[in-house]
C-alpha cells in the first residue's frame, strides 16, 4: 500500500517544486504504471517512497507507515518492504548469478540454509535456473533484468518499485519482463513500474498515473498513456 | 516494521562476522596499493614513536636508576650539641618528603675518608679525634629528587642552630629533571604529529575503498542492509591495516633493539652507573602500545572517511 497525502517537493527555493501538491492512494496487490516525460517528477517520487529524500510538505505513507517519521536506524527497514529493479540493472560483476541474489539475503542475515533453498526457487520464477553460476558479463540484457528482479523479490517485499525496468530492453524481451511483473503481481505483490514505453503501457490495461511538471495530471484506472508525446 | 527489524537486526549480527572479514580482505587485496602505502605510512609512525618511546623508557630508567642514588648532605657544625641534633632529626624524620635518614659522625666521616684514600691514608695520619678535620653530617634520602630544595631549606632553617650548610648535586639533578621532562614533551609532540599523519593516509585508503565499492554499497541500501553492516567492513579495514602495520614495525623495532644492544654490550658510556632498559620489559610495553595504537589509528581513520563519503 503507498499513499501520498499532499505532497510537495522542492529541491531549490528559486525553482519551481519537482512535485506539486501530490495525492495518490494504491492499494495492496495493484499494478500501476507510473509515466511523464524527463523531469515531470518520476525520480523525486521513486526517491520520496525508498525516503532518499524527504517531502517538503505532505505525508508519504507505506503500508500505514509515515515514511517521513522513520528515524534513520528504521530506513533499512522499510527498504526491505520493498524491492526495486533499475534500469542499468545493478548486478555485481565479480558474482555469479547466484551470489548476487543471495547476497541481497546476506545483507539482511538469513541463514545459508534459508538462502539456498530460496535463491533456486526466486531464480526459477524468472526461468534462470539454468544460468545460475553464470556471470552477469555473460547474459543478455533480459537476462540480466532477470536476475534484477529476483534480487528484488528474493526477501518477499510487498511492494516492487521497477524504475525504467524495460529501457534497455528490445521490446520482445521487454514483453517478457513485463509478464514475469505481472506474474509478481499474482502472487498478491504491489507493482509500480515507471515507464516511458507507451506500447507497454496501453497494451497492458492496468492503471495510469501521469505526472506532469510535478503535478498529477491523469489517474487512469482504464490503462491509457497519459500524454502525447 | 519496527519489530520485524529488531527480529532481523539480531539474526544479522549472527551471520555478520563470516561475510565481513571475507568482504574486507577482498578489499584489502583489491585496494593493494593503497592499502601497502597505509600499512608503510603506519609502519613508518610507529618505527619513529618506537624509537622515541624507547628512548623515554630508557630516560626514564637511568633517571630511577640516579635519583635512588641521589643523596643530600647536611653538615654540622663542629660545636654541635646533642640537642640540636635531636631537633634537626627529628625535624627531618617527620617531614613526609624524606625517604631516611642517617647520622654520620665526625669520626666515621674521616674513617670513611681514609678509607677512600686508599694508599694516600697516611696522609691523614696526623688526625685523631682531638683534632678532627671533619664535620658530622645527616645523609638525607628524599623520595622524589625533585623535592631536594625544599629539603635543603628545611636544613638550612637550622643554620647556626647545629647546621652548618647542605650540599647536593643540584645542578646535575635539575638537568636530569628537565632532560626527562623534555623526552617526555617530545614523545608526546611526535605521537601527535605522526599519529595525524598515519590517519591521514589511512583516511584516504578508506575513501579510495568506499568509492571503489560505491555501487556494492548502493545496492545494499536499496536491499535494506543497516548503516552498522555497511560501515563494519570499512572500519575493519582500517584497524586490520593499523595492526598490520603495528606488528611489522614492532618486529623491526625489536631486531633492531636487540642488535644495539649486543653493539654496546649494555654500556652506555654514560657518567652514571646505568644500563639500557631491560629488553623484555621494554618490549612487552611496546607490542602492547603498538597494537592498541594501530588498531585505533585504522578505526579513526575509517571512521572520518565513512561520515565524510559513505552516505547511508
Amino acid at each position: 500500500m503507498i499513499e501520498f497525502k499532499n505532497v510537495t517537493k522542492g529541491y531549490d527555493k528559486n525553482k519551481s517544486d519537482a512535485l506539486k501538491n501530490v495525492s495518490l492512494f494504491i492499494d495492496k496487490g495493484e499494478f500501476v504504471f507510473l509515466v511523464g516525460r524527463s523531469g515531470a517528477g518520476k525520480s523525486t517520487f521513486i526517491k520520496l517512497l525508498l525516503r532518499e529524500i524527504e517531502a517538503t510538505e505532505g505525508s508519504v505513507y507505506i503500508n500505514n507507515f509515515n515514511v517521513s517519521k522513520l528515524s534513520k536506524k528504521e530506513i533499512p527497514f522499510l527498504r526491505r518492504k520493498m524491492g526495486i529493479v533499475f534500469q542499468d540493472f545493478r548486478l555485481l560483476e565479480n558474482k555469479s548469478v547466484y551470489e548476487n541474489v543471495a547476497y541481497a539475503m546476506e545483507i539482511i542475515g538469513k541463514s545459508e540454509k534459508q538462502i539456498q533453498k530460496r535463491v533456486p526457487l526466486a531464480l526459477d520464477m524468472v526461468g534462470l535456473s539454468h544460468r545460475m553460476n553464470h556471470y552477469p558479463h555473460e547474459l543478455s540484457g533480459g537476462e540480466q533484468q532477470r536476475v534484477v528482479i529476483a534480487r528484488a523479490i528474493i526477501n518477499n517485499p510487498s511492494i516492487l518499485i521497477c524504475d525504467e525496468p524495460t529501457g534497455n530492453l528490445d521490446p520482445e524481451t521487454s514483453y517478457e519482463i513485463i509478464s514475469i511483473l505481472e506474474e509478481i503481481n499474482r502472487r498478491g505483490t504491489t507493482i509500480l513500474v515507471v515507464t516511458h514505453d507507451r506500447e507497454i503501457v496501453d497494451t497492458m490495461k492496468k492503471r495510469v498515473l501521469t505526472l506532469e511538471d510535478g503535478v498529477l495530471k491523469v489517474d487512469d484506472a482504464t490503462g491509457r498513456y497519459g500524454y502525447e508525446v | 516494521m519496527r519489530q520485524a527489524g529488531t527480529a532481523m537486526k539480531f539474526s544479522s549480527i549472527k551471520t555478520m562476522p563470516k561475510n565481513v572479514v571475507r568482504d574486507t580482505l577482498k578489499s584489502i587485496e583489491r585496494n593493494n596499493l593503497m592499502s601497502v602505502a597505509s600499512v608503510l605510512s603506519v609502519i613508518a609512525a610507529l618505527i619513529i614513536l618506537g624509537i622515541f618511546l624507547i628512548l623515554t623508557i630508557n630516560v626514564q630508567e637511568v633517571t630511577k636508576d640516579v635519583e635512588s642514588k641521589l643523596e643530600l648532605k647536611i653538615f654540622l657544625q663542629s660545636d654541635f650539641t646533642d640537642t640540636q641534633g635531636k631537633t634537626i632529626q627529628q625535624a627531618l624524620e617527620k617531614s613526609s618528603l624524606i625517604e631516611s635518614v642517617t647520622f654520620e659522625s665526625a669520626e666515621e666521616a674521616l674513617e670513611k675518608f681514609t678509607v677512600s684514600l686508599e694508599d694516600y691514608a697516611p696522609l691523614l695520619s696526623g688526625y685523631n679525634s682531638e683534632n678532627n678535620p671533619m664535620p658530622a653530617s645527616f645523609v638525607v634520602r628524599v623520595t622524589d629528587p625533585e623535592d631536594m630544595d625544599e629539603v635543603q631549606n628545611l636544613a638550612m632553617s637550622f643554620r647556626g642552630n647545629g647546621v652548618e650548610y647542605v650540599r647536593y648535586g643540584q645542578e646535575y639533578v635539575e638537568a636530569l629533571v628537565s632532560f626527562n621532562k623534555f623526552t617526555n614533551t617530545l614523545s608526546i609532540v611526535v605521537l601527535a604529529v605522526l599519529s595525524m599523519i598515519s590517519i591521514f593516509i589511512i583516511y584516504n585508503t578508506i575513501k579510495l575503498t568506499v568509492f571503489a565499492r560505491r555501487r556494492e554499497i548502493g545496492i545494499m541500501k536499496y536491499v535494506g542492509a543497516t548503516n552498522s553492516y555497511i560501515r563494519a567492513p570499512f572500519i575493519l579495514e582500517g584497524t586490520m591495516l593499523g595492526l598490520m602495520g603495528a606488528i611489522v614495525a614492532f618486529l623491526i623495532i625489536r631486531i633492531t633493539y636487540y642488535y644495539i644492544l649486543g653493539l654496546v654490550g649494555g654500556n652506555l658510556f654514560l657518567p652514571v652507573d646505568a644500563t639500557l632498559a631491560s629488553p623484555d620489559t621494554v618490549m612487552g610495553q611496546l607490542l602492547f602500545f603498538f597494537l592498541i595504537y594501530g588498531g585505533f589509528i585504522g578505526a579513526v581513520g575509517s571512521i572520518f572517511a565513512i561520515r565524510k563519503f559513505l552516505d547511508v
